[in-house]
């Protein structure tokens, strides 16, 4: 835990985190705000949206638009080391390349923590505040969301990680973050069947959170094929492993 | 008595340029080993192997005897190009990092920070400090953990008059501790004023090393004069002790092997036949002393 504490004695003085932390946090309040006045699907949302459990599905979904917001501000902190010559610096004084990446995971592991708990806080108020008979079944309900929105979190932030590794100066490494997970990946999408582009990382990460109200949709056009929340966490696991493990090994074969 | 570093074989390679060219040295316990060399002649690149941050292209080298890793880094201090910090944090904090990786005891920061003189800056966040207070920032990070050794590149690069002294004043106190530095730089009077033994590189190849008094040992220079100077010429080559000579214009500059001083030869002169016009001992160059060190001496 080391690591983690020498995380934190950079992190906490550091402005720009809390700058990204307080955008998060008063975009979702502000959707959560105006959007039950507008309708979503066709049907009018209103009270209807902040009701428990579906409430917790609505929450993680938009919160995963943020995603790249921690994609970006975990690309800012690793190509600042790249900058200040710090991770030099620090595999000088006694960090091994494995350390390096272990630390900014547990940094992506730390914000994942904190924005889940967010929503958890988010949900319970609006929830019990417009849900007319709560009980502890209607609440925990669909619960399980929140750990999907963690893993989907944490993907993001492990993709970002990779790029931030990869490309070593910030705004380099935003566009090309953005471009991949919001541009290229879903081109690739289109020219490939559902059958096996559902398994690409960024289309898994996405399978976390599903639309609120997607079975619907799918009635009404050709449905699109999705990995249920499971099976894609697993997935993710997977990718989050790899991006990881691939971070380490272009630190490992490059000059700091 | 165990190398503090030896380095066998070490190369790199930058696509076609070789930045260091089978370079191999070794760093007694308690030396001041300066590394010299101008600039882009693989000091830093070397430094920089021997420190894990640059892979080597082949060839090996052991701090103590073994392969670098944690351990082996917490009795190494080192300063690798420029002052490497979080800008936005105040120095101590910087010195918090350090001390956490290093796993110095947090008491130490402030002792550091006093050894440099920067205890009353302790709470100036970094991008606020001058040159020469980042530099020292840097030797009181190294330190930190009461290293064995202390690796310094360029230490006075960039500093005014009075940061070089401050450093070098810093370095003699530390080493007075009887500590190993391993400094590199391309001021040759840097070197010979600190430094107990030496490394000359040039383009990556190690072109002379020992201790300073025997590599920098300033071999006077004579210039001499004579009416004849084909003849003087003649007759230098016919010396035995004369090791090299130089005619320009009007005088000849001749340096002798050691153990011979001008008498000996004024009188060989004599005994030929040329009467001198002139005799005078001229102090050689740092430069010029550098320039004959890489020309004449071969690994």
């Amino acid at each position: 835990m080391n690591l983690l504490r020498i995380e934190l004695h950079k992190i906490i003085p550091y402005r720009t985190v809390w700058v990204i932390l307080a955008i998060y946090a008063m975009l979702m309040l502000l959707i959560l705000y105006t959007s039950s006045k507008v309708t979503i699907n066709g049907q009018e949302v209103g009270n209807e949206m902040y009701r428990l459990p579906g409430f917790w599905q609505v929450l993680t979904y938009t919160s995963s638009f943020f995603n790249l917001l921690f994609g970006i501000l975990i690309i800012v902190l690793i190509t600042d080391e790249f900058t200040y010559r710090t991770f030099r610096q620090q595999v000088i004084d006694g960090l091994s390349r494995a350390d390096l990446v272990l630390a900014k995971f547990y940094v992506t592991l730390g914000l994942a923590t904190l924005s889940t708990l967010f929503l958890l806080l988010l949900g319970l108020y609006f929830g019990l505040l417009h849900t007319s008979s709560p009980s502890a079944a209607v609440i925990i309900g669909k619960m399980d969301a929140l750990a999907y929105y963690f893993v989907q979190a944490v993907g993001y932030m492990s993709l970002a990680l990779l790029f931030g590794i990869l490309i070593k100066k910030s705004g380099l490494a935003i566009i090309a973050f953005i471009a991949y997970a919001q541009v290229i990946e879903p081109l690739i999408h289109l020219r490939l069947p559902d059958s096996i582009d559902k398994y690409m990382p960024v289309k898994v990460l996405k399978s976390l959170t599903p639309m609120p109200g997607q079975s619907l949709l799918d009635e009404l056009t050709t449905p699109t094929q999705l990995l249920t929340p499971p099976n894609a966490a697993i997935y993710s696991i997977g990718y989050i492993m790899l991006l990881l493990l691939l971070s380490y090994l272009i630190l490992k074969m490059r000059d700091l | 008595m165990t190398e503090v570093l030896n380095i066998d074989n070490l190369s790199k390679h930058y696509g076609s340029i070789l930045a260091v060219d089978r370079l191999s040295l070794q760093v007694a316990p308690g030396s001041i080993y300066g590394i010299l060399g101008p600039n882009g002649s693989g000091k830093t690149t070397t430094l920089g192997m021997v420190l894990d941050v640059v892979r080597p292209s082949s060839g090996t080298y052991t701090w103590f005897g073994q392969h670098t890793g944690k351990e082996i880094k917490r009795r190494i201090g080192a300063l690798l190009e420029t002052p490497n910090f979080y800008p936005y944090l105040t120095a101590r904090k910087n010195l918090q990092i350090v001390a956490d990786i290093k796993g110095a005891n947090s008491k130490s920061i402030l002792q550091m920070l006093n050894m440099v003189g920067l205890e009353q800056r302790k709470h100036t966040t970094f991008k606020g400090f001058s040159l020469g207070m980042k530099q020292r920032l840097a030797v009181a990070a190294a330190m930190l953990n009461n290293p064995e050794v202390l690796v310094l590149d360029e230490p006075t690069n960039g500093l005014d008059p009075e940061g070089i002294a401050e450093v070098r004043e810093l370095i003699l106190k530390i080493a007075a501790e009887g500590k190993t530095i391993i400094l590199a730089s391309h001021l040759l009077d840097e070197v010979e004023k600190v430094c107990t033994h030496v490394a000359v590189l040039q383009r990556g190849q190690l072109r002379a090393d020992g201790r300073v008094d025997n590599i920098l040992s300033a071999r006077d220079q004579f210039v001499i004069s004579a009416d004849d100077i084909p003849g003087l010429v003649t007759v230098l080559q016919a010396i035995p002790f004369v090791e090299s000579f130089q005619p320009e214009r009007d005088t000849v500059h001749v340096t002798l092997q050691e153990g011979y001083d001008g008498r000996e030869l004024n009188r060989a002169m004599f005994e030929a036949g040329i009467t001198l016009s002139q005799l005078t001992l001229h102090r050689k160059s740092l430069e010029a002393q550098f320039l004959e060190i890489v020309k004449n001496r071969t690994p």
